[in-house]
This record gives C-alpha cells, sequence and structure tokens, in this order.
C-alpha cells in the first residue's frame, strides 16, 4: 500500500519532468526502437539466405524475438541500473537515497523509472502475435495466463542477474568491465539456444540464465518439445534469481563507503 | 535520556597503496597493497535531547565520516552508536524517520520539479499525515520566506534558496534530531544569519537535537553550547565554547587612539612592571598586546588614560578562530595551551 502510493507520486514526477523535456522523450522512444528493430533485421537477412536454422522457422525466431522484447521493456523500465555506479557510488547520491524511509533499492527502481521503453514491450507484443498468426501452432484458454507468469520469471531473472552485477560496485571500486559482458551474453538468449555448443548452452541455462528470458518461455507456446520442460522452470529459476540479487545487493549496501565530504 | 550515544566508535577504510610510476602501477596491477586508514578512531561522547552541538575539525578530521555513521549511511568497523534509542544502520527506514538530514554539498530535492512537488513527494515518502504537513509547511514557509519560490523547479534556484529549501525539507517529518554537514557553505552573510536564527528557534520550539558540521565558526558561537573537536578521527576538545575561548583565549589586544605622538618608549615606561607588549600602529596609534590571567585591562588602562590624551579606545578579546587555528596546527587542545603559554 505504501509503496503503491509512493509508486504512484514518483511516476507522477516522472510525467512532469518528461513533458519538460518533450523532444528528448520522443527521441529515446524512437532510438529504443530502432534499437531493436536492427536486431530484428539481423533475423530477417539470416532468413534470406536458408529456410530454417537448427529446425527453427523465421516465424518462430520472431516469435521468440517477440516475446524476448516484453521482458526486456519492462525490466528497462523498472530495473534499470545502468548508471548507478557512476550517479549513486561515484558521486555519493547513495548517501540521499539510504537517509529516506523505504527500501533503498525500491528508491532507485522509482528513482531511475523509464515507462518509455514499455513501447519495446508492446512492439513485442505486436510482432509474437504477427508471429503466431503465421505459425501454425494451438492456442488454449490458459496460453494469456502462462504468458504472464513467464514474462514474470524472466523480468525477475533479468532484475536479478542485473541487481547482482550492480551491486559488485559496492564491492569493487569500477566494475567497469563486467556490465557489457554481460549486456553481450544476454543477447544470445534471444536466438533458440540449441544452435549453439554445449557451454555457451549451458552458459544461459544455468550460470546467466538469459535463455530463459527468450527461447524456453517461448517454445512453450511453439509446442516445441526439446525445450518445453525448461518452460517451465521460469518463475522458479526468477525467483531464485532474483533472491540471489536481492541478498547480494543488501551484503553489498553494508558495505558503501561513501565518497567525498 | 540522551539523543545520541556513541562509545567507541571506529571506521576504518582499506585504501590501495598506489606505487609511484609505470613500473609500479604494473606491481599494483599484479600485486595489491593496502592501507588500513581509520578515519574515525575511537571516540567517544553524548549528545543529550534538545542540545545543539558543533562537530569541528579540519577537512578530512572525520566530520563527516561520524555523521555518516550517525544517520545510518555507514556502518561502523568497531564500537557502538545508539541514535534516539536505535542502531542507525540496522533497521534503516525504520530509524531514519526519527532524523533529519542536510548535507550542504548535496540535494535532497528533485532537481526538475517545483519545490512544493519535492516536498510533496518526501510527504509520501516519510507517511506525515495531511493535516501535519500542512502546519508544518506552513510555519515553515512562513519562517524561511519561501512562499515566492515554492512554485520554481529547484534548478532555478539560487543556492541560498535552494539551501533554505533543503532545510525545510528535512523539517517537513518533524524529527526529534536534525543532522547538519556543512549547511552554510557558500552562503552569504544574510542567508546564514537567517538559517541560524531558524535552527535556534526550531530547537527552542521542538526541543530539536541538532548535531552540525561547519568550518564557520560563526555558526557555532551563534548556535551551539557544545563543541566537539576533532583531529585525525580522535576527538581533541569536548565541552563549552565559552570554557574553549577562556582556557585558550590568548589575551586581549587594546587599541589607542591618541590625540598627540607618544613614543613607544613613554608607553613602556607608563606600563613599567606589566607583561604586555606595545605596538606602534601608525603616528597616532598604538595597540597593547595583554596576556590572558597575567594582566588585567583595567590595570593597564588606569595607567595611560590620566597620562596621555585619548581620543578613543577599543577593546579586541582573541576570536575564536585563532584558537582554534592554534588548537589545528597543533593537533590537541591540551598542547595549544602549552604553545600559548610559551608564547606569553
Amino acid at each position: 500500500m505504501y509503496y503503491t502510493s509512493i509508486f504512484t507520486d514518483y511516476f507522477k514526477t516522472y510525467l512532469k519532468t518528461r513533458m519538460t523535456y518533450r523532444a528528448d522523450f520522443l527521441i529515446e522512444v524512437v532510438t529504443d526502437l530502432l534499437f531493436q528493430l536492427t536486431n530484428l533485421f539481423f533475423i530477417l537477412v539470416v532468413f534470406l539466405h536458408t529456410n530454417s536454422l537448427g529446425g527453427w522457422s523465421i516465424y518462430e525466431m520472431l516469435f521468440i524475438y517477440g516475446y524476448f522484447m516484453i521482458p526486456y521493456g519492462v525490466f528497462t523500465c523498472f530495473l534499470n541500473l545502468w548508471s548507478f555506479n557512476e550517479r549513486y557510488i561515484v558521486k555519493g547520491e547513495m548517501d540521499r537515497i539510504l537517509t529516506r524511509p523505504a527500501h533503498n533499492l525500491v528508491q532507485l527502481v522509482l528513482e531511475n523509472m523509464d515507462p518509455a521503453s514499455l513501447f519495446g514491450s508492446l512492439t513485442g507484443f505486436i510482432i509474437m502475435g504477427y508471429a503466431w498468426f503465421h505459425l501454425d501452432v494451438s492456442f488454449a484458454w490458459y496460453d494469456p495466463f502462462v504468458l504472464q507468469l513467464m514474462v514474470m520469471g524472466s523480468v525477475l531473472i533479468y532484475g536479478g542477474v542485473y541487481i547482482l552485477i550492480t551491486s559488485l560496485s559496492f564491492f569493487s571500486d569500477s566494475p567497469t568491465g563486467i556490465t557489457p559482458m554481460i549486456w553481450n551474453i544476454q543477447n544470445y538468449g534471444r536466438y533458440p539456444v540449441d544452435i549453439y555448443n554445449k557451454v555457451i548452452k549451458f552458459t544461459l541455462t544455468w550460470l546467466l540464465p538469459f535463455a530463459f528470458v527468450g527461447v524456453y518461455p517461448a517454445s512453450f507456446f511453439l509446442d516445441k518439445d526439446i525445450s518445453q520442460g525448461f518452460a517451465l522452470l521460469t518463475p522458479v529459476v526468477g525467483i531464485v534469481f532474483f533472491s540471489i540479487g536481492i541478498i547480494v545487493w543488501n551484503i553489498g549496501v553494508n558495505r558503501y563507503k561513501g565518497a567525498g565530504s | 535520556m540522551s539523543a545520541i550515544h556513541v562509545n567507541h566508535l571506529r571506521k576504518v577504510f582499506k585504501v590501495q597503496k598506489n606505487r609511484e610510476g609505470l613500473k609500479g602501477a604494473f606491481q599494483d596491477l599484479f600485486k595489491r597493497q593496502y592501507n588500513q586508514v581509520a578515519a574515525v578512531d575511537d571516540i567517544s561522547f553524548q549528545i543529550p535531547r534538545g542540545e545543539i552541538c558543533g562537530y569541528i575539525g579540519e577537512n578530512g578530521a572525520g566530520k563527516s565520516t561520524t555523521i555518516k555513521m550517525l544517520t545510518g549511511i555507514l556502518v561502523p568497523s568497531s564500537g557502538q552508536i545508539e541514535v534516539n534509542g536505535m542502531i542507525p544502520y540496522k533497521d534503516r527506514e525504520k530509524f531514519v524517520r526519527g532524523i533529519g538530514v542536510v548535507f550542504g554539498q548535496r540535494s535532497q530535492l528533485w532537481w526538475d520539479i517545483g519545490v512544493i512537488e519535492s516536498f510533496q513527494l518526501l510527504k509520501k515518502v516519510y507517511r506525515v499525515p495531511e493535516n501535519d504537513f500542512k502546519m508544518r509547511l506552513d510555519e515553515i514557509v512562513e519562517r524561511l520566506q519561501l512562499s515566492e519560490i515554492l512554485n520554481r523547479p529547484v534548478r532555478k534556484l539560487s543556492l541560498g534558496q535552494r539551501m533554505r529549501c533543503e532545510l525545510a525539507a528535512s523539517l517537513l517529518h518533524n524529527p526529534s534530531i536534525l543532522f547538519l554537514d556543512e549547511p552554510t557553505i557558500g552562503l552569504d552573510i544574510v542567508v546564514k544569519t537567517e538559517i541560524r536564527e531558524f535552527l535556534k528557534e526550531m530547537n527552542q520550539k521542538y526541543e530539536t537535537t541538532i548535531l552540525l558540521t561547519t568550518h564557520d565558526l560563526q555558526d557555532i558561537e551563534a548556535l551551539c553550547s557544545r563543541v566537539i573537536m576533532l583531529d585525525q578521527g580522535h576527538i581533541i576538545y569536548d565541552g563549552g565554547l565559552q570554557n574553549l575561548k577562556d582556557k585558550w583565549g590568548k589575551g586581549k589586544e587594546v587599541h589607542f587612539q591618541f590625540q598627540k605622538t607618544y613614543p613607544l618608549s613613554t608607553l613602556h615606561d607608563l606600563t613599567k612592571g606589566l607583561n604586555v607588549k606595545w605596538f606602534k600602529e601608525n603616528e597616532l596609534a598604538a595597540k597593547v598586546w595583554i596576556p590572558q590571567n597575567e594582566v588585567n585591562v583595567s590595570d593597564v588602562l588606569s595607567r595611560i588614560v590620566g597620562f596621555t590624551d585619548i581620543s578613543d579606545i577599543k577593546i579586541f578579546e582573541t576570536n575564536t578562530d585563532e584558537i582554534v587555528r592554534e588548537i589545528y596546527k597543533s593537533g590537541s587542545a591540551e598542547k595549544a595551551k602549552e604553545v600559548v603559554a610559551s608564547n606569553v
């Protein structure tokens, strides 16, 4: 209740700020979408040369990609902490966060909220629908509910992994290298994992489970039996990784050193 | 019951030792050496409710580190802290509802939105009931004359206006303890005075305990009944400001403006037997240095006044700045006394 109420207020603040910088808002939405669409374009180019990739058709690939965009958009909206190290650790703004009576991570989420990226989710949903339309797969009454559950699980995985990485800022002075690396790895998750070699597949499934943000949950709806079992694990993996993220974060906060005077 | 209770508090930072040159940097890459630096080293003090306490010391003495531990931002390396009956870094969210914090160098307010909207947001975050909030806001707005700037975005405020808003923001939830880290830094004298008066009033009216760090000793003189002085993580003085002056004040200086020219030797002769020092200012002016506790100002005056034509007399006390500078230089209040004594 308390958090819902402050969420509303922070959201209003966000809108007010955004309205002051109108052009900036539009540019952000457009560049976000363009970025996603170039990736999509890459898939289309590949399929100009072949009809199937490791047993996956173009529409299946599109479906997975569309699915991926949904949790990704939600994640970027709420758990986007890219500038955490620079803004909160180096500049010491974490001081302010820690002297306010709401959980520090929640405050960070609220301060860095970026609802513009939800347009990405919407686009993803449309791509998914388009692909579904072209695919010959069954549609069950429970599919929309399962979709919600899967998306939630995927968002939790994303969130957990990134909270974990972000909290490294508390332990090391400048963990600059690791974020771009993880960022690259997460890109693999949006393509079917069985086209990669075993090491990458294992990594994407158990170590940095980005496969659960794309191919595994999506394959549930595609009736692909190779990874359907994994699909149902999505929420579980989500909860596990999110919990790990939060635990490490809380340990990290107690090691916060502050900056300057 | 004391508002702040600190016992053998220590905070040690691990600082990487950078070796010199390119070779050193290369060595650092493989084998790092660390230094343990104690920013706050075994300090203990208690502050009773309703007291305004000044916390002073040179840059890097450990003031901010202490404040950060008291407000729950940093976790101490060892020792006990109790503020408001709670341990600050445990259960932070509950603890911070009872304290107010102003960091002079950092803003609590939202940059892009109007001041009043920042206040509204803080009201929600601190769960202040609507009625309390209104009452408190009206009072503070009137007292700090904020009504004209309430609707302006924070980024368009001057530093003085912003500081007043910061102060208002920190008091909206009626905290029982207020921590101020350099609240008057960079402000002009008018705003400084306003802020001091406001703090004093809040302290008297609501018994708000205030702990402030500052480099401006006038803040201390105007506000604090007590001073804690810190040097390299140790407390070197804890007590009243008057006491500090009495004990370590060097003496007084009396400036004379004469109507005729008197050579220094004449003045020396007049005060023969008294341990004072004369300095010539110009043709018609001279000043005399009278050490504390040795010579009475009235003795000196009585010897001079009857025998010279005087147009004006001014008496100067050693100001706090000088005392404190002396103590900083020597590193401890005890030593400062010796230095002063040997000077005389």
